[in-house]
């Protein structure tokens, strides 16, 4: 049989490398690729994709049935959760603090210290601590995580166009990373990264979520941003270079096919199967199109998509 | 290049305001202005107009006629507002646009045979816009040309327009639009004249970032053959590249750079920023919009700032 020769393109440019954990805490490195996502013949990828497994402050009232059976009591404490996910093979932590949404029950600093400290007791892995998404609130507990998660490098998110100064400001105090989150936008996702960069949170402190759609949801328009992004990094633009975090978990588990297990067509099969299915197919996809880190909730999926994170970091 | 003026524009507040007060003063000193800073032709872009287009019309040509002495675009959506300024232009006037569609095509080019005007021409479908230079010729050639010539209007007076696209959402359409102009001047010969509204291209940018890559993409469009522009001549730094370009002032380093872009576009090629000197502060913000508008480097509005 002839040989093939694989087509090698020459890139000039790569993903940064970010460090989240360390000092006492077990330590991750994401990023650094030279190339697309598993072309080991043309570049390396030096740092295993990471799956990070959330955890909430407060007990989901809104969650499937099915994720609620897979995790037990451990959903009313984020630290026995936090230790349960660990068992269950997350490399990193993330720490959703939902419940300081106004429209949840409002909580403040104190809560958010609380929980950000529960939780880095409980595991020794590295943490990614995320607002709820309102800016205000945003500003209010991250702040106050990200004190007392001083030395233990944590991430925190979101920054956004609106608010990143304040998260920026404190991250750059406290020796942490941040999360630059922007609307499915290639061009917004760069700017974020610019302004970011310019007050002076350095490279190798900031990943990026340039936000997931879920399978059957804008997954496509994820996919082909991200890896556009991807590209314009390996081209050299240091601004598109950050490595990417994607919700996956809380965008698939949204969605009617996860969560809905009746009133649907007989058709959609299996329904514990499909919303698996759901969540695993939406990280593999994006694995595949550029993300470093793929936040998930299912315990069984964790599982499904790192032994697919084995077979495509192993290079045959 | 031809300059054709873009401030007498209705959108603009106390433009439309001196319209609507029939404020002869204003328009007649924003005309003198522009033609002061070198416009050729001034556009006068007056909206949809449907009402009293035909009025407006009249009365903003009889007044930027009694200051200036050049010819004007008629910019209207409104066949009978063109057709009321086209019978008091004293100069070869441009019908200021049709595009591919027949509803256009068929109301303005007997218009511009009847009063021997010229008449730009978008490349615009009536499904829109074609993402490709080479769809971009079909419409020309299938749609546009024929009408023209049934009309019975001279192929000089038609200006093809290949309508330019804000590179903040649609970077990689200004390579291509590039293209556009370059096959647009290809098609035929003689050549066809080309024209385009040249600010679109920063459309939605902060105001820090628009006057340069305005003057930056001017000066590729003029490279791939360009002919005309509708641009702001009040902007200073704009009319300079067009100075530089026409009198080919290399006695300056933005000069030879100016021109270095514009030769490469002469020769159909890409233009290779690796060898500007980037410790010039000025060099360098053009090497960096050269590289955005080549879709090199990903837009994003602070591009210049790193």
């Amino acid at each position: 049989m002839a040989a093939v020769e694989m087509p090698v393109e020459k890139w000039t440019g790569k993903v940064h490398e970010v460090r989240l954990g360390g000092e006492g805490r077990k330590s991750i490195v994401v990023g650094g690729e030279t190339t697309l996502p598993f072309l080991h013949f043309e570049g390396s990828i030096p740092n295993r994709i990471a799956v990070a497994v959330e955890v909430q402050d407060q007990e989901p009232s809104d969650w499937a049935t099915s994720l609620v059976s897979a995790w037990g009591d451990v959903l009313r404490d984020p630290g026995a959760w936090a230790k349960k996910a660990a068992e269950f093979g997350a490399d990193i932590i993330v720490l959703r603090l939902r419940s300081a949404h106004p429209e949840e029950r409002n909580t403040g600093a104190a809560e958010a210290k609380a929980a950000v400290d529960k939780v880095l007791s409980a595991v020794d892995l590295p943490v990614i601590v995320l607002g709820p998404e309102v800016a205000e609130k945003d500003n209010e507990v991250l702040v106050a995580a990200s004190e007392v998660a001083r030395g233990s490098r944590v991430a925190l998110g979101n920054c956004m166009e609106k608010n990143y100064r304040t998260i920026a400001a404190t991250a750059i105090a406290d020796g942490h990373v941040v999360i630059a989150k922007t609307p499915i936008e290639i061009n917004l996702a760069k700017q974020l990264n610019i302004l970011i960069s310019d007050i002076g949170v350095p490279v190798d402190a900031i990943l990026m979520d340039p936000t997931t759609g879920a399978l059957g949801y804008g997954l496509e328009y994820s996919y082909s941003m991200m890896e556009r992004l991807h590209l314009a990094a390996l081209q050299g633009d240091a601004m598109t270079a950050m490595p990417m975090v994607c919700t996956v978990g809380e965008e698939a588990w949204r969605q009617k096919e996860a969560r809905v297990a009746e009133g649907v067509p007989a058709s959609w099969g299996d329904h514990e199967q499909r919303s698996l299915l759901w969540e695993e197919f939406t990280a593999i996809s994006l694995i595949n199109s550029g993300a470093d880190i793929v936040v998930l909730r299912h315990p069984k999926a964790v599982e499904v998509v790192k032994a697919t994170i084995d077979r495509l970091m192993s290079q045959v | 290049m031809i300059v054709i003026g873009e401030c007498i524009h209705i959108i603009a507040k106390r433009v439309r305001e001196a319209v609507d007060n029939r404020d002869k003063g204003f328009i007649q000193g924003l005309a003198k202005l522009q033609v002061e800073r070198g416009a050729h032709v001034l556009d006068l872009n007056l909206g949809p107009m449907k009402k009293a287009g035909p009025e407006v019309m009249s009365w903003v040509v009889d007044a930027v006629q009694e200051a200036v002495d050049v010819p004007l675009s008629l910019d209207t959506t409104n066949p009978a507002a063109i057709e009321a300024g086209l019978k008091l232009c004293q100069k070869k006037a441009i019908i200021n646009s049709t595009d591919a569609t027949e509803e256009r095509l068929s109301a303005l080019m007997p218009l511009a045979a009847k009063y021997n005007a010229n008449i730009i021409a978008l490349s615009l479908g009536k499904v829109g816009l074609p993402t490709t230079a080479d769809a971009r010729i079909e419409l020309v050639a299938e749609k546009i040309l024929p009408v023209a010539m049934e009309q019975g209007v001279p192929m000089d007076n038609i200006y093809l327009d290949p309508l330019v696209l804000t590179v903040n959402g649609n970077q990689d359409q200004a390579p291509e639009t590039v293209n556009a102009v370059r096959f647009f001047k290809q098609m035929t010969d003689p050549p066809l004249m080309t024209i385009c509204g040249l600010s679109n291209v920063s459309n939605s940018c902060p105001a820090e970032v628009r006057p340069i890559l305005n003057r930056v993409y001017l000066i590729i469009m003029l490279g791939a053959g360009l002919d005309s522009a509708i641009v702001d001549p009040l902007d200073y730094e704009l009319m300079e590249a067009v100075r530089i370009i026409d009198s080919r002032d290399d006695s300056t380093p933005k000069g030879e750079l100016y021109l270095a872009l514009y030769d490469a576009y002469g020769l159909s090629e890409e233009f290779d920023t690796s060898a500007v000197d980037m410790t010039d502060p000025e060099l360098r913000e053009i090497a960096k919009t050269i590289d955005v508008l080549q879709n090199k480097t990903l837009y994003a509005h602070g591009y210049l700032r790193l």
